[in-house]
């Protein structure tokens, strides 16, 4: 496959050899916890790369408003779940629950299987009520910052984390953890 | 929840994802991608180029017009390679075809061809309309047309005209063209017979150049308006840890469209991508479908499913323990194909297509983990 790749290195950069450094430093500071939100959210570590790629692609596009951003993070972290769901539309996959998430790293045992459990039972939730639990128990929202993250309303997200929260505590994944 | 769930849950949570080790920051590739994204987003500074370059075709007076400027020129009718139209789009060369797309000895199957790679296998179906992108910027489409119509409109500017092409022994009235991807293009259809859409949606395709060897392509593939897609073909079918597997494939709007199906007890799961469809002489396309199985969530397998030339007699799999396996060959509409799976948490280390003697034709290790990629051997 050829692609025309030779275009892009002729498209002006979008900002200036300052603006270039700083979103640098901005891209460096941030994907590592890009990169894990974007796992917690596909269960698969390449997936996750690729979106935090295209979150910060996104961000570059529009570094000026970013970095003017009163929260540039709560910038970055909507354009992340946008990528994600964007992707997840156009893959045009037909996914079904118990597909296998990557097991993050190695550990002891029990470790790794405590966070394998919880990443499949995630993983079967669907992408909102998922979202919902990342944003809240592992970057300690509020309901107003998740709402504003989801483009939704605070009720939507407690309703939302309520049955998300319903379904962790009846999965079998995590119930087949606790008599390990 | 109660407060002691509440902070297990984030316990866990902190643990799981605070553990994973992310790879240094792509910098170059995220600025890259950000161009790529701008490119788009500014009217694709190719696409543009393209759609001036067809403007200047539909207003310019016949004695003026260029050779290589216009983005859209048609071919004579009825050339004998099946070509019905060609031209110059984002500094490169392009061409439509209809060829027969089979292996050698199995009945004929006409497909749309880009630069003779990435097939779109077409029906006699007036009305259906196909699109195709191979990078950001510019898509290339064709639309089939009824015997009435001699000329198809590209949003309102750009006329292309209708090119009768035999193929398989049935004609296809087809028109085609680039076009920017910058915007939805439309298609109206002058002298359309009653009862024909007065304007044909191009159906929209996105390129976003992938970032590794494990992220789903989605350049080559043709998207149809049309379903006219074949009954699907079981590749191949086994047991893996107790629940019947199988991997299926269907030509669709898509491409050939992938099914990996497990059925354990009492349940059943399926994962699925569609790739492009590829010619005998162009890259082949390997695809990787990811699935959990039924009943076992701790343990998965992995399908992949790869679309051979006719000179590949074999399909070895390198697997990431070294032990080796043949995958299984199967034909479906004239196309050859080649299947397997690989069981948690043995993956796929490397691909090598073997000839009929058994030497070695080729050889690759930048294998996909989800959706495909593209190989030439």
């Amino acid at each position: 496959m050829t692609e025309p790749r030779d275009e892009l290195a002729a498209v002006p950069d979008v900002i200036d050899a300052d603006g270039r450094e700083d979103f640098s430093a901005f891209a460096a500071a941030r994907w590592p916890g890009l990169v894990r939100l974007a796992f917690g959210l596909t269960g698969d570590r390449g997936l996750a790369e690729d979106i935090a790629q295209i979150a910060l692609a996104r961000a570059y596009v529009a570094w000026r408003r970013v970095s003017r951003a009163n929260d540039p993070d709560a910038y970055l972290r909507r354009i992340l779940i946008n990528a994600s769901n964007r992707r997840f539309r156009r893959r045009r996959v037909t996914e079904q629950p118990g597909d296998p998430p990557d097991t993050p790293v190695d550990g002891p045992a029990d470790l790794v299987g405590e966070r394998a459990a919880l990443l499949t039972a995630l993983h079967q939730l669907p992408p909102r009520q998922r979202a919902v639990i990342v944003l809240r128990y592992w970057q300690d929202l509020t309901d107003a910052q998740i709402a504003a993250t989801l483009g939704c309303s605070p009720g939507t997200v407690r309703s939302q984390l309520s049955r998300a929260l319903a379904k962790l505590r009846e999965s079998p994944v995590l119930g087949e953890g606790e008599d390990r | 929840m109660t407060a002691t769930e509440d902070r297990e849950l984030r316990r866990t949570l902190h643990s799981t994802l605070g553990a994973v080790p992310p790879p240094p920051v792509p910098i170059e590739a995220i600025i890259r991608r950000g161009k790529g994204i701008r490119l788009r987003r500014a009217g694709a500074a190719v696409g543009i180029l393209a759609l001036a370059a067809i403007a200047v075709v539909a207003l310019a007076p016949p004695g003026s017009r260029q050779p290589a400027v216009p983005a859209t020129a048609p071919a004579a009718p009825a050339s004998p390679d099946g070509v019905f139209a060609q031209g110059r789009a984002g500094g490169h060369a392009w061409r439509l075809a209809v060829q027969d797309i089979a292996d050698p000895g199995y009945p004929c199957q006409p497909a749309v061809v880009l630069n003779g790679t990435d097939a779109d296998p077409v029906y006699p179906a007036p009305g259906n309309i196909a699109s195709v992108a191979l990078g950001p910027g510019v898509g290339f489409g064709f639309v089939q047309l009824p015997a009435t119509a001699s000329r198809a409109v590209v949003n309102g500017q750009a006329s292309v005209p209708a090119v009768t092409v035999t193929a398989c022994g049935l004609p296809y009235r087809v028109a085609g063209f680039a076009y920017s991807l910058a915007r939805t293009a439309r298609v109206t259809v002058p002298n359309a017979p009653a009862g024909w859409p007065s304007v044909l949606p191009v159906p929209p395709v996105s390129i976003e150049p992938p970032s590794s060897a494990s992220t789903p392509e989605n350049a080559g593939l043709w998207i149809n308006s049309y379903l006219t897609g074949t009954a699907p073909g079981v590749l191949d079918a086994g047991l893996v840890f107790g629940p019947d597997w199988s991997i299926q494939i269907q030509f669709g709007t898509g491409g050939d469209c992938y099914a990996l199906s497990a059925q354990g007890s009492g349940s059943n799961a399926q994962m699925g991508y569609c790739g492009p469809v590829s010619t005998p002489d162009g890259p082949e396309t390997i695809m990787a479908l990811p699935l959990g199985i039924p009943s076992n969530h701790s343990t998965g397998v992995t399908g992949y499913a790869v679309q051979v030339s006719p000179a590949t007699s074999q399909l070895k799999a390198t697997l990431s323990n070294g032990s080796t396996e043949l995958a299984a060959f199967c034909m479906v509409d004239g196309r050859r194909y080649a299947a397997f799976v690989v069981r948690d948490p043995l993956r796929l280390s490397r691909l090598t297509w073997l000839d009929a003697r058994g030497r070695v034709i080729a050889s690759t290790t930048a294998l996909p983990r989800f959706g495909y990629v593209q190989f030439q051997p």
